[in-house]
C-alpha cells in the first residue's frame, strides 16, 4: 500500500491560521521571575526584617513607611510577603523536581518494558491516585510532625504518578515508532535507546506537565501552612500569614490576609499560564 | 440515459488564468501557489491532472468547488456550468455543490463520520439537501450502492465505516458523490491509498458511471500512466503551472515538455524493455540463464536463506491471523530479490522477521551462513547481527529520530560499530557516506524535518550503509516518495549495488519498481508465496492466476483509446 501523501492544499489550509504568541505568557513569565528574584534577594529588597515587631504599627494602613500595611504585631506585610515567597516557592520547587525525577524513572521503566512490570506499576499509581495529595501530606504531618519536610516528601510521592503516567504513555507511543525500530536494527541496546533517545524526545511534554504541577503544589502547600501544619510561625510564609491574619479579619483588618492570598493566586495563575502555553507549543499534547 | 455532450460551445468546467497567492505570513513573503492555470472539461469528458506533490493539482481541483484556503488571494475565473465559482454567493455555491459538481478524495476514511452508518451518510444530503422523504432517500441510496457494485445494499446501509475496507469505503464515497447526479465529478487521487487490484475495481466503477451518466470528470493523480489509461485528455502540472496538455496517449507516448519527458522516463512501468537488472547478460554479476521458477544450481551460495518461515498473530476477539506461512526464499550474493504483494499479504511481516524485529513461530533464517536464533542478548551479538542485515523503512518521516541531525544519526551508527574511530575520522566518513547517497556536507547539520522525503530516505540508506551490512532490506522504501524522487533513490540503490555488490531484499507493492531493481521476484498473497522466478519471466509469462490478476490490474496506456 502506498502511503497517502498529504496534499499541499491541505497543508496550506492548516498552516494559514497561526496563533499569535500570547501576551499573557510574557506577563506570566515576568511575574514569576520577579517573584523568584524577590525570594532569592529578600534580605536586600525587603524594607524591614520580617519578624521585627513594632507595636506602634499594629494593623497599620498602607503608608510610605509600610507600603502594604502591617499585621497584628506590627510586622511589615510587604517584607513578610517577600520573605514568604522563599518558602512558598521553594517547597513546590523541591516537590516538582523530586516528583518529576521519580515519575520519569517509573514511567520510563513501565512504558519501555511493558508487560507485568507496567501492569504492576499502573495498579500502584491507581492506588496513589485514589488519595488526594493533600490528604497524603496531612497524614505525613500526623506521622512525622509539623514542618515543611514531611509534606514535601509526601507530596513528591503523591505527585509522581501524574508524571509517571504521562511519561509511560508517551514512552509507550514512542516505542512503537519506526525510528526506535531503526535504532534496534542498527544494534543499539534497549537501555541506550530508552535513556539517550526516547527520554529526550518525551521530556518537553513531561516538563510542561511538571510546570502545571508546580501551581497545584504551591496552592496545596499554602493550604497546609494555612491549616497550621506546614510552615510554622513565626517564619514568614504566605499560607501561614493568612492563618495568622484570620483574627484580624473579624476586627475589619483585611489587608494582612488579602496580600498573601493575592500573592498565592497570582503565582498559581502565572504558573498555569506558562504550563499551558508550553504544552500548546510542544504540539497540542495537553497533559492530563 | 442522459444526453451526452450538448451542442454548447461553453465547456462544463472552464478554469482560466487561475492564480492563487497566499498572503505573507508574519515573517517571509507570500507564496504564489498557482500561476495562471488554464483548464477545461467538456460535458462527458474525462480530464486527467497529473503532477507531483506540491505541483498545485489539488488546489486547482478544490477551486472547482470553491474549497480554497481562507484569506488566499485568488484571481482568474473558474466557471462551472457557466457560473463563476470564485465570485459566486453562498446560495449559488450551495446549488453548484449540490447538483453541478461533486468531489471524492484520496482518503475515504477521513471524509466519513465514523460514528454514523453508511445509510446515514448516503441519505443525509438527499434528505437535507434535496428535501426528499426518508423512504425515497433510502431507495435512492440503495440504487447508488448498486451502481458502485456494493452487492448487499440493505445490509450495508446499517453498517459502520470501520466494517468496510478502504476500497469499499471509496465506493461509498463515490455513491455519495453521485447522489446529487453531478455533471462533473472531481476525483482527487481516489485510488492512491488502495491496492492495485482494488484500484482497478474502483476505476471500473468510475468508468461505468461516467459512461452511463455522461458525466464530465476531472481526475487528479500523481501517476501519469494511470491518467493516460483512464482519461481522454491530460494536463501536466509543475510548481503551480500547467506545462503540457494534450490527448492522453500523445502526452505519454510523445511528451513535448522536458518535464513531462523526464516524468515519463522516471515512471517505472511493468513493460519489459531490456533495461532490467541481469536481463541483458552484461551485468558483472553474470546471473546467467536460469529456468523460470526454479533455483539455479550453479548460482553462488545464497547470502540470505529463509526456510519455511511462519508467523500467526493472535488478535483479541478475531481469532488467529496468519501473517506469513511457509515462506522460503534464497537470495544469492549481490542479487536483489523483490517481494511483491498487496497490503495484508504478509510481506512486511516477512521483512521484519528476517531483520529480527519479530520472532517467527517456526522456520529458520540464515544470513551469510549464520543461523539467526532468537533476540540477540549481548552487545557483541547485537552488533554482529546488525552487520549481517540492515533495514530501510517505508516512511522516512518516521524512521529518523526527529531530534537528531542527520549527520549525527549516521555518525551514531558508525561509531557504534567502530568504537575506536576518532572524531575527525568519523566525521569525514559520515560526509563520505552522505556523498554516496547524493547529499552534500550542508545536509549533515540538518534536522530530518527540514529535509524532503527523498533526502530523508537517502539518509536512512546512508545510515544503513554505515554499518556495512551483508544484506539490505528495503521495506516499501520508495512508496511514500514522488515519482521523480523515487527515481533518484532507486538510482542511489543501484549505484550502491554496483559499487559494493550489496545483496538486497526489496519489498514493494509496485511491480514497475521491482522490475527496475530486482533480478528475481516472489509474489505473496495472504501470507503465502504463490509464485517466484526471474522478474522478467514473471512479468512476461506469469503462471499463477494471482500474478496474472496483479499484472492485469496495473494501468497501462492504450495507444489508440477512443474517447
Amino acid at each position: 500500500m502506498s502511503a497517502p501523501t498529504p496534499t499541499l492544499a491541505l497543508k496550506v489550509m492548516r498552516s494559514t491560521v497561526r496563533r499569535p504568541a500570547r501576551v499573557g505568557f510574557t506577563i506570566a513569565v515576568v511575574v514569576l521571575a520577579v517573584m523568584a528574584l524577590a525570594a532569592v534577594f529578600a534580605p536586600f529588597i525587603a524594607p524591614y526584617d520580617p519578624d521585627q515587631v513594632d507595636f506602634s504599627a499594629v494593623y497599620a494602613s498602607p503608608s510610605p513607611a509600610h507600603w502594604l500595611g502591617a499585621d497584628a504585631l506590627g510586622r511589615d506585610t510587604l517584607s513578610r510577603m517577600i520573605y514568604g515567597a522563599r518558602t512558598a516557592l521553594l517547597g513546590p520547587l523541591l516537590v516538582v523536581i523530586a516528583s518529576t525525577l521519580l515519575g520519569i524513572v517509573l514511567g520510563l521503566v513501565a512504558g519501555w518494558r511493558g508487560g507485568w512490570l507496567d501492569a504492576t506499576l499502573a495498579r500502584i499509581f491507581d492506588v496513589l491516585f485514589a488519595f488526594p495529595s493533600l490528604l497524603i501530606a496531612i497524614m505525613a504531618v500526623a506521622l512525622f510532625g509539623k514542618g515543611l519536610v514531611a509534606p514535601v516528601i509526601a507530596m513528591s510521592i503523591a505527585y509522581s504518578p501524574f508524571v509517571a503516567r504521562l511519561t509511560r504513555q508517551l514512552v509507550a507511543t514512542e516505542r512503537s515508532r519506526p525510528y526506535v525500530s531503526a535504532y534496534r536494527v542498527q544494534g543499539f541496546s534497549g537501555a541506550w535507546i530508552a535513556v539517550r533517545r526516547v527520554l529526550p524526545n518525551v521530556a518537553p511534554t513531561v516538563g510542561a506537565q511538571s510546570t502545571l504541577n508546580f501551581g497545584y503544589v504551591l496552592a496545596e502547600l499554602a493550604a497546609l501552612s494555612f491549616l497550621g501544619l506546614g510552615v510554622q510561625a513565626p517564619l514568614a510564609d504566605w499560607g501561614a500569614m493568612i492563618n495568622e491574619a484570620q483574627a484580624g479579619i473579624a476586627g475589619g483588618y483585611f489587608l494582612p490576609a488579602i496580600v498573601p492570598a493575592v500573592a498565592v493566586v497570582i503565582a498559581v495563575v502565572a504558573v498555569n499560564v506558562i504550563g499551558e502555553e508550553l504544552s500548546d507549543r510542544i504540539g497540542g499534547r495537553t497533559p492530563a | 440515459m442522459n444526453a451526452p455532450a450538448r451542442p454548447d460551445q461553453s465547456p462544463l468546467l472552464d478554469i482560466a488564468a487561475l492564480t492563487l497567492r497566499l498572503p505573507a505570513p508574519k515573517h517571509g513573503k507570500g507564496r504564489e501557489l498557482l500561476h495562471g492555470v488554464d483548464l477545461t472539461v467538456a460535458e462527458g469528458e474525462t480530464v486527467g491532472l497529473v503532477g507531483e506533490s506540491g505541483s498545485g493539482k489539488s488546489l486547482t481541483a478544490r477551486s472547482v468547488l470553491g474549497l480554497l484556503p481562507p484569506r488566499a488571494d485568488v484571481s482568474g475565473t473558474v466557471r462551472l456550468d457557466r457560473t463563476d465559482v470564485l465570485t459566486a454567493g453562498r446560495a449559488q455555491l450551495k446549488r453548484l455543490r449540490l447538483s453541478a459538481a461533486a468531489m471524492i478524495f484520496q482518503d475515504p476514511r477521513a471524509g466519513i463520520n465514523p460514528m454514523r452508518t453508511i445509510g446515514d451518510h448516503l441519505t443525509e444530503s438527499l434528505r437535507l439537501g434535496e428535501g426528499r422523504p426518508r423512504a425515497e432517500a433510502r431507495a435512492r441510496a440503495l440504487e447508488l450502492l448498486e451502481a458502485v457494485r456494493l452487492p448487499d445494499g440493505e445490509h450495508h446501509l446499517r453498517q459502520y465505516p470501520h466494517e468496510f475496507s478502504g476500497g469499499m469505503l471509496q465506493r461509498v464515497m463515490i455513491a455519495g458523490a453521485l447522489a446529487g447526479s453531478p455533471r462533473l465529478l472531481v476525483c482527487d487521487e481516489p485510488t492512491t491509498a488502495l491496492d492495485v487490484t482494488t484500484q482497478a475495481q474502483i476505476l471500473d466503477v468510475l468508468a461505468e458511471q461516467r459512461d452511463r451518466r455522461g458525466m464530465g470528470m476531472l481526475f487528479i493523480t500523481h501517476d501519469l500512466t494511470l491518467a493516460s489509461a483512464f482519461c481522454d485528455r491530460v494536463y501536466v502540472m509543475k510548481e503551480g503551472a500547467v506545462v503540457e496538455q494534450g490527448t492522453a496517449s500523445r502526452v505519454l507516448r510523445r511528451p513535448e515538455h522536458p518535464y513531462t519527458q523526464w516524468l515519463v522516463a522516471a515512471t517505472p512501468t511493468i513493460e519489459v524493455n531490456g533495461d532490467e537488472p541481469g536481463s541483458d547478460g552484461s551485468g558483472e554479476r553474470g546471473s546467467g540463464e536460469r529456468g523460470s521458477g526454479e533455483r539455479g544450481s550453479g548460482a553462488p551460495a545464497p547470502v540470505l536463506e529463509v526456510h519455511d518461515l511462519a508467523k500467526t498473530y493472535q488478535v483479541r476477539g478475531r481469532g488467529p491471523v496468519r501473517a506469513v506461512a511457509g515462506a522460503t526464499i534464497a537470495v544469492p550474493a549481490g542479487e536483489a530479490l523483490g517481494v511483491v504483494g498487496e497490503s495484508g499479504s504478509g510481506k512486511s511481516t516477512l521483512a521484519r522477521m528476517i531483520v529480527g524485529l519479530e520472532q517467527p513461530d517456526s522456520g529458520s533464517v540464515s544470513i551469510a551462513g549464520v543461523a539467526q536464533t532468537g533476540t540477540p542478548r549481548t552487545r557483541a551479538e547485537r552488533l554482529t547481527h546488525a552487520r549481517l542485515i540492515q533495514l530501510v523503512f517505508q516512511d522516512p518521516y518516521l524512521s529518523l529520530d526527529p531530534r537528531i541531525s542527520v549527520g549525527r544519526a549516521v555518525e551514531d551508527a558508525l561509531r557504534l560499530h567502530h568504537p575506536g574511530l576518532g572524531t575527525t575520522e568519523a566525521r569525514s566518513q559520515v560526509l563520505g557516506l552522505l556523498g554516496q547517497v547524493g547529499l552534500v556536507d550542508a545536509h549533515a547539520q540538518a534536522l530530518p524535518r527540514t529535509l524532503s522525503g527523498g533526502q530523508r530516505q537517502r539518509v536512512a540508506i546512508a545510515r544503513a550503509l554505515a554499518i556495512e551490512p551483508a544484506v539490505l532490506v528495503m521495506d516499501e522504501a520508495t512508496s511514500a516518495l514522488d515519482v521523480s524522487v523515487q527515481a533518484q533513490v532507486l538510482d542511489v540503490v543501484s549505484a550502491i549495488r554496483r559499487d559494493r555488490g550489496l545483496t538486497v531484499l526489496f519489498i514493494s507493492h509496485n511491480l514497475g519498481v521491482v522490475r527496475t531493481v530486482c533480478e528475481r521476484t516472489v509474489v505473496m498473497r495472504s501470507g503465502e508465496i504463490v509464485e517466484s522466478g526471474r522478474t522478467v519471466d514473471l512479468l512476461t509469462d506469469p503462471h499463477h492466476p494471482y500474478t496474472r490478476l496483479l499484472l492485469d490490474s496495473v494501468p497501462r496506456a492504450e495507444p489508440d483509446r477512443v474517447a
